[in-house]
């Protein structure tokens, strides 16, 4: 490891400490609306101040410090085979793909179509085989299992094919508590589920200041039955949130603390990221845009804002508006999965596989995320410089007019000193042509034929038969797997 | 008469408590309602509009100037003769059942109030019997369904079938839009029209309307 992270902080320390206080009047002043009475309750009984006339959550400044601080600094998002387990709040940045698009670009197969389970049976194939990509988020809708019973087809495929902690966002309480149930199985019971949860969930609440029945009740069973979760607030600056970038973050760190503080009442301590989604509109035709260089300027300052209460946060970036794997997504991905990992997010979902806005997907994506995501983890080892890596002594062996090809000092450090992409065209211009002109986009197309024949072809799933007969067993509701 | 030079100027820079002033103003030396109407406030939102597709506006300030004229509208609306038309149609839009998405479905309401429709907005989740029960009381030309999410967009089946259930189906045309939605899925439901962002919305509507 090089130099330390965060080495970059749009805002100055006196920029965050404004933006902080402006998020500290708003919940005090303004408040959060909870549409959910029942909820409401408890948190007045905690010691909230509480409107039930309009609904409204007050964070008087005590409670909401007394409540941050029990949330805690540092906790881990496991994985099933303990490979590929993830610290949070230890200045590592995790890369994710995102999560619930309708709709994918199945370029084998000529074009834009509806997503279905196998489509998370894919995905998290391929993130299990991509190295960058750390955890798993339940990539799209599988619209061809009723709804009622996609939340718990959707992670059982998701294990099924990913040993990599797992992350959705889950519609309603119903749905968490399935797929706990499908994951206490799993796990072996509920305790040992609870001491390594290798699941986590999402949800949001509705930007501004309002968060809804079914955000509130997940945060509550996810808080009470240790599971790692995130109410990520998702501003859209110049529609849901003001048009400047200092007041969309102070709207979205007050959210965001909000969705922190609530799960403290309900169990002091339970494991919860501080969520931030901060996009912005393009106001010339009212065009979403979650691929401008802005998002990717509040995603870095997000971390900066989370961090000044040391929260670990699930930061967002890598999102898109290129329809395609194209020259825009690779410069819009590019930039944003940069700028939020130097500032150190713990997490960083949207960063792999999506285009379109995150209303679609695409495999091909997956893989050029995972080279982009690899640079970007190149950039954040740093250059090491010791007496060795200065290397005198070789420039002195090898002298004017030497080289360093077959030097033992090359082979010692060739492997670790740099990146090397799987998919850019390197080979020089006539090797290219008779290679046939491939492309970034080509070589993706090639390895993901690769990794989902290779694994489709030699095994069969990653979880053992004998505890797939059970979940079977125990869970008619899912479809064969 | 006048020339409607400041009215015009106000509605372009979407300065509604100015455009007031210069509407009554007008009023106040004698011109009719329907001439401020038609040679100060369309004229000057024709001018908008031209910069809008010009790219020398963003929506932000159309909107703004297209509320301005609703307002001035209003305080003329006491003035019009009988037979002047004031409003384009009557909207009653919503999200639907199960979906709290609600930025597309606001910026399709706004455009199209500042197109000149009248807007009856139902906010989100809203189940298929509300929609027939605002139906029966608003009665609107056009019923405008919104959803975000794939699984949501059976509800907007179900609420046409509602309506026609309840007998309204052919009171009103519907339209329906959102991310997800497409003019194929349009068809199977048997909706009127589809549009694919607000602009679309405005035109598609006058369309059904048979207006321009
Ligand atoms: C912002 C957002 C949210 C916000 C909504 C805030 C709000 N007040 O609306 C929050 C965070 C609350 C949210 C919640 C959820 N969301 Co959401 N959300 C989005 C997001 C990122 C942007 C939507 C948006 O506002 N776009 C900008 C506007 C301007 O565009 P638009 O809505 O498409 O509208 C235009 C046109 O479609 C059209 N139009 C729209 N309505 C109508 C109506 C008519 C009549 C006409 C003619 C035209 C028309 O005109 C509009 C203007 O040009 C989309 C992704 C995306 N890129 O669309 C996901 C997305 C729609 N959400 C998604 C999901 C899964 C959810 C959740 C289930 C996630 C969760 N955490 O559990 C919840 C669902 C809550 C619920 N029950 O509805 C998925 C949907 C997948 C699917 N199956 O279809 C998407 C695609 C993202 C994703 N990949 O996860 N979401």
């Amino acid at each position: 490891m090089g130099r330390s992270l965060p080495v970059f902080k749009p805002l100055t320390p006196a920029d965050v400490r404004r933006i902080d206080q402006t998020s500290r009047q708003i919940l005090e002043r303004i408040g959060i609306r909870i549409k959910d009475d029942a909820i409401l309750d408890k948190l007045k009984k905690a010691g909230a101040q509480v409107n039930h006339h309009n609904q409204r959550l007050r964070f008087k400044e005590e409670w909401l410090d007394k409540l941050l601080s029990r949330a805690p600094s540092q906790f881990t998002l496991y994985s099933r085979d303990e490979k590929n387990d993830l610290s949070l709040g230890e200045g590592e940045v995790h890369f994710a793909n995102g999560g619930r698009v309708f709709r994918i670009l199945d370029i084998a197969n000529g074009g834009y179509r509806l997503t279905m389970l196998r489509d998370i049976a894919r995905t998290a194939m391929l993130v299990n085989h991509l190295e960058h990509i750390r955890f798993y988020v339940i990539a799209c809708q599988a619209h061809d299992v009723e709804p009622q019973h996609y939340h718990l087809n959707d992670f059982c495929n998701a294990f099924n094919n990913t040993t990599k902690h797992v992350m959705g966002g889950c519609d309603n309480l119903e749905g968490v508590r399935q797929v706990w149930k499908l994951a206490s199985l799993i796990a072996g019971g509920e305790e040992r589920l609870r001491e390594k949860p290798f699941f986590s969930v999402i949800t949001n609440p509705v930007s501004p200041l309002t968060i809804g029945p079914n955000a509130a009740n997940i945060l509550s069973f996810c808080a009470t039955h240790g599971i790692p979760v995130t109410c990520a607030s998702a501003p859209i600056a110049g529609a849901t949130s003001p048009a400047t970038l200092a007041g969309t973050l102070a709207q979205m760190h007050a959210e965001a603390l909000a969705g922190v503080a609530i799960t403290q009442v309900f169990s002091p301590g339970a494991k919860v990221l501080y969520g931030a989604v901060p996009a912005t509109m393009d106001l010339r035709n009212i065009e979403f845009a979650m691929g401008s260089t802005e998002m990717g300027m509040m995603g870095a300052s997000a971390v900066q804002l989370a961090k000044l209460y040391n929260l670990p946060i699930r930061a967002s970036a890598g999102v898109t508006e290129a329809k395609r794997p194209d020259i825009q997504s690779g410069v819009e991905k590019s930039f944003s999965n940069l700028m939020v990992a130097m500032a150190g997010a713990d997490c960083i979902l949207l960063a792999a596989g999506m285009l379109d806005s995150g209303n679609s997907i695409s495999y091909e994506q997956y893989t050029i995320d995972n080279e982009i995501i690899g640079m970007v983890y190149r950039v954040l080892s740093g250059i090491r410089v010791n007496k060795d890596t200065l290397s005198l002594d070789v420039i002195e062996q090898a002298g004017p007019g030497g080289n360093y090809v077959m030097e033992e000092h090359t082979v010692e450090h060739m492997m670790e000193e740099f990146f090397y992409p799987a998919l850019s065209v390197r080979c020089n211009f006539d090797i290219w042509e008779e290679r046939g002109r491939p492309t970034m986009l080509s070589r993706a197309n090639d390895l993901v034929h690769n990794i989902l024949t290779e694994r489709e072809e030699v095994e069969e799933g990653l979880l053992d038969p004998d505890l797939l007969l059970e979940v079977r067993k125990a869970f008619p509701e899912i479809r064969n797997i | 008469m006048s020339d409607f030079k400041a009215l015009s100027e106000a509605v372009n820079k979407g300065d509604t408590k100015t455009a007031l002033v210069e509407a009554q103003k007008a009023l106040d030396a004698g011109s009719s309602a329907e001439e401020i109407l038609n040679k100060g406030l369309i004229t000057a939102m024709n001018e908008v509009g031209d910069k809008f597709s010009k790219g020398l506006l963003f929506v932000p300030q159309m909107l703004r100037s297209a509320k301005t004229m609703q307002e001035c509208t209003k305080l003329l609306q006491p003035f019009f003769q009988e037979g002047d038309v004031l409003s384009k149609g009557k909207v009653l839009i919503g999200t639907v059942k199960g979906d709290l998405h609600d930025i597309g479905k606001n910026l399709v309401s706004m455009m199209l109030e500042g197109a000149g429709f009248t807007i009856t907005d139902m906010g989100v989740d809203v189940s298929p019997e509300k929609f027939v029960e605002k139906t029966r009381e608003v009665k609107p030309d056009i019923i405008a369904l919104s959803a975000l999410l794939s699984t949501t967009m059976p509800a907007m089946a179900q609420t046409i079938e509602a309506l026609q259930k309840a007998g309204l189906r052919d009171k009103a045309k519907v339209m329906i839009g959102g991310a997800p939605v497409t003019e194929k899925y349009a068809q199977q439901i048997n909706a009127d029209s589809y549009a694919s962002d607000a602009g679309s919305a405005v035109n598609k509507a006058k369309a059904l309307l048979g207006i321009s």
